[in-house]
């Protein structure tokens, strides 16, 4: 597979930093187990985070705080750790989704419009982004739109193409507010992304501009 | 610090961890006494309050002891290990869902799969070196960027603030700063 198209590095940083939301984390740590070169850019982030971590000024600790720390070992307390289930067996037309996904519940397909449907991913969100997988039939052409906030799309399967370029598996699509375009569906395949999309108004914003145009045929 | 004293701490934090895993309480003193200053500094930077940021630098600790035998010196430096456990007390932390997942974590603490990584791979210390040198070459200001993005609450904001720029500059500045940290990470020193 050869990926052409990346997160920033500003959104890698983000990512190894701690600094995304759990949507948007998911679906850059989805690109990441697909994209060598950005799992090797991530990892050296984390290392940065490492070293920066070392040349913080130290704050005061409490004196008897390793004292403590020891009690709690001796006591045999495990540290809260949430962890994550195991991945239930996928649907077999699910076979292609990242690890990443996989511990989050999986909803239905949904209808959006002829050729098109998404299926909800339930990744908990407080404010950040919603995700979700969208698929197309082959030569759809998605409506002309915008965003308000960031798209983030990562392809698992076929092909689409805009102004900025063409994206297959594994490519990565990082849209901001700033960004108009017109993706269309390449012939052949139907395509299958996984999207991270901020912002539950501008979700159902986003989705209305999308629906309309198929609701009227 | 020179490169020199640099690795020597490495590798004492490296040794320390082994102990660790071998249930050595003096070399878990003495990683607390190294580490659980710094990431109180690194939790009250994120805004957590001081009690909280005291709890979460003695929670991370508590975390090297339990996850010190999962530790592979060829596959993390210490700083870096250790940075990802308090960052994912963190996210927890400051995340209200409680079920939230770490997904991105785990996925940053897996190895780096031998089969996946086409040439003899790096040995940690020369990987880290090479990241030491990368942030050594960046400018005061495009540091203190990354360094920002990395530690504050409001990245943003605080980037802004310190360095005196309007908030929509700092969008482009962090853009810049990270393009040259890569460029700087994948040119030879």
């Amino acid at each position: 597979m050869t990926i052409s198209q990346h997160p920033t590095e500003e959104t890698l940083a983000a990512l190894a930093a701690g600094q995304l939301d759990e949507g948007r984390a998911v679906v850059v740590a989805a690109h990441i187990e697909m994209c060598l070169a950005c799992r090797s850019l991530a990892s050296d982030l984390v290392s940065a985070g490492g070293i920066l971590l070392g040349e913080l000024a130290p704050s005061e600790i409490a004196r008897d705080a390793v004292a403590r720390t020891l009690a709690r070992i001796d006591r045999g307390e495990a540290a809260a750790e949430v962890l994550a289930k195991p991945a239930a067996a996928l649907p077999p037309d699910l076979s292609m989704l990242p690890a990443s996904v996989r511990p989050y519940p999986i909803g239905r397909w949904h209808w959006m419009g002829p050729g098109v449907y998404w299926r909800p991913i339930g990744v908990p969100r407080e404010a950040g982004a919603r995700v979700f997988l969208l698929k197309a039939a082959p030569g759809t052409n998605m409506p002309h739109h915008t965003h308000k906030g960031t798209e983030l799309t990562l392809v698992l399967r076929g092909e689409f193409s805009h102004a900025l370029g063409n994206f297959g598996p594994g490519d990565f699509d990082e849209a901001d507010d700033s960004v108009e375009h017109q993706p269309i569906v390449s012939a052949g395949e139907e395509c299958i992304c996984l999207v991270a999309m901020e912002g539950r108004l501008q979700l159902l914003g986003w989705m209305g501009r999308i629906l309309q145009p198929f609701v009227r045929i | 610090m020179g490169e020199h004293a640099d690795q020597d701490l490495q590798t004492e934090l490296t040794n320390w961890i082994v102990a660790v895993a071998g249930k050595d309480r003096a070399a878990f003193a003495s990683l607390f006494q190294h580490f659980a200053p710094r990431v109180k500094t690194m939790m009250l930077r994120a805004g957590l309050s001081p009690q909280r940021s005291e709890d979460l630098a003695q929670d991370t600790m508590l975390a090297v002891w339990n996850k010190a035998h999962l530790f592979d010196p060829a596959r993390a430096g210490p700083s870096a290990w250790v940075f990802t456990i308090a960052r994912n007390l963190r996210i927890d932390a400051q995340r209200r869902n409680q079920r939230a997942r770490r997904i991105e974590a785990d996925l940053l603490d897996a190895p780096l799969a031998e089969d996946v990584l086409p040439d003899a791979v790096l040995s940690t210390i020369e990987a880290e070196n090479r990241v030491r040198s990368a942030l050594g070459r960046l400018s005061q200001e495009q540091l203190q960027i990354v360094r920002l993005s990395f530690f504050e609450d409001r990245p943003h904001g605080e980037i802004s603030r310190s360095l005196g720029i309007p908030l929509g500059t700092v969008k482009s500045r962090l853009r810049l700063a990270m393009k040259h940290l890569r460029k700087l990470l994948e040119s030879p020193q």
